[in-house]
């Protein structure tokens, strides 16, 4: 699994504060980076999954799975259920499971047209 | 002839400086759109926040850890209190609307609405109030500030201040849970303030089963009606393959 950890570096960054779920599985001070192509978007409740293939260092690819945060959420900060889409390739930084299983919470998506968007959150005051 | 058109210039000038000047929202307007301070950057005003030392009962203090622990009872996708209803966070907007005898409050994360009577009647008496998450609420208007009362709690509510199980140790949150019990009573009172683009919502909390002594915060939403309001379902894709749900007590 460390072979495609293309980053992890330690960071408090602070998680959607009072998102609807506790976020205890994932290590809330790593930041991992993996970059690889978009299998399938959940825009659902309670929360927006990510299936993203991304290649493991062996020649082989790892299915990662990738909680943001509600649709909500996400459609208030500048996502679009169609923002990315299967076959997209797409770069994030994530919150790594605590038990080492290929998934994490989001931190930051680039999304194909070229902005870096988060999980999700307070949209700015007007 | 040119004094008249003078005069009439005059006039007109006038009528829309009081046009301009006059406020865009009355004092009682806060049927609307709002979303929560908390998170939000470039917010006029900050919320209170929750207690994070507050005088527990030992029922309370019992009560409370249990809804930290793993084996809590609480659902993860149990509504909340009024109090958490209204925790001002900037995540899920609220809408307040106006019906003849109630005011409604809709909460995007919440699928049950508060209805909050206006019509004059009381609370039922008390052995025959039918405990629910939200409670009962009457309220009437003092002056240009809502006051609301609500009380007939089912003590199963998700804590006031967030979540249960795996929260203490998530980092996200280190403070106690602040669990109400059917002894629940929350005052609040609502008012628009800076010109109505902002709702302030000083809420008092009183438990006497759970806290030795109540507490105030304030909390504030900003007016925003262009934001659209989204279904929000709980317990829809939870995803325990990936991890993606800590509800210890749906297990």
């Amino acid at each position: 699994m460390k072979a495609y950890l293309i980053a992890a570096a330690v960071a408090l960054v602070a998680a959607p504060a009072a998102a609807h779920h506790s976020f205890a599985m994932f290590d809330l001070t790593k930041d991992v980076a993996v970059s690889g192509t978009i299998k399938e978007v959940q825009f659902t409740n309670p929360h927006v999954w990510f299936q993203v293939m991304a290649p493991d260092g062996t020649g082989k690819d790892v299915e990662w799975s990738i909680e943001a945060g509600a649709p909500g959420m996400l459609l208030r900060t500048g996502w679009k259920p169609n923002t990315v889409k299967a076959g997209d390739k797409v770069s994030l930084v994530m919150h790594p499971a605590k038990s080492g299983k290929p998934t994490g919470s989001l931190v930051t998506m680039k999304v194909p047209d070229g902005r870096t968007l988060g999980p999700g959150g307070a949209p700015k005051a007007e | 002839m040119a004094l008249a058109g003078l005069a009439a210039v005059a006039v007109s000038v006038v009528a829309i400086s009081a046009e301009a000047a006059a406020p865009k929202y009355g004092p009682r307007d806060i049927f609307d759109t709002w979303i929560g301070v908390g998170g939000m950057e470039g917010a006029a005003f900050k919320n209170e926040p929750w207690p994070t030392h507050p005088e527990f009962t030992e029922w309370g203090k019992a009560a409370s850890d249990k809804a930290a622990s793993t084996d809590t009872q609480l659902h993860e996708c149990f509504p909340w209190t009024p109090a958490g209803f209204m925790g001002g966070n900037g995540l899920f907007p609220i809408q307040i609307m106006p019906a003849r005898n109630s005011i409604v409050m809709l909460y995007e994360a919440m699928v049950s609405p508060r209805r909050i009577y206006t019509d004059g009647r009381k609370h039922p008496p008390a052995d025959e109030i039918l405990p629910t998450f939200l409670g009962h609420s009457i309220a009437h208007w003092e002056g240009d500030t809502l006051v609301i009362d609500t009380v007939g709690h089912n003590g199963q509510a998700r804590p006031i201040n967030g979540y249960v199980s795996g929260a203490v140790n998530s980092g996200v949150e280190t403070n106690p849970r602040l669990v109400a019990s059917d002894q629940l009573h929350v005052v609040e009172r609502i008012r628009l303030v800076q010109n109505g683009t902002y709702l302030e919502d000083a809420i008092t909390v009183e438990d006497p089963k759970v806290y030795k002594k109540g507490f105030t915060v304030k909390k504030y939403f900003q007016r925003r009606p262009e934001l659209e309001f989204n279904e929000y379902v709980c317990d829809f894709n939870r995803r325990p393959d990936a991890e993606g749900q800590t509800d210890v007590a749906a297990q």
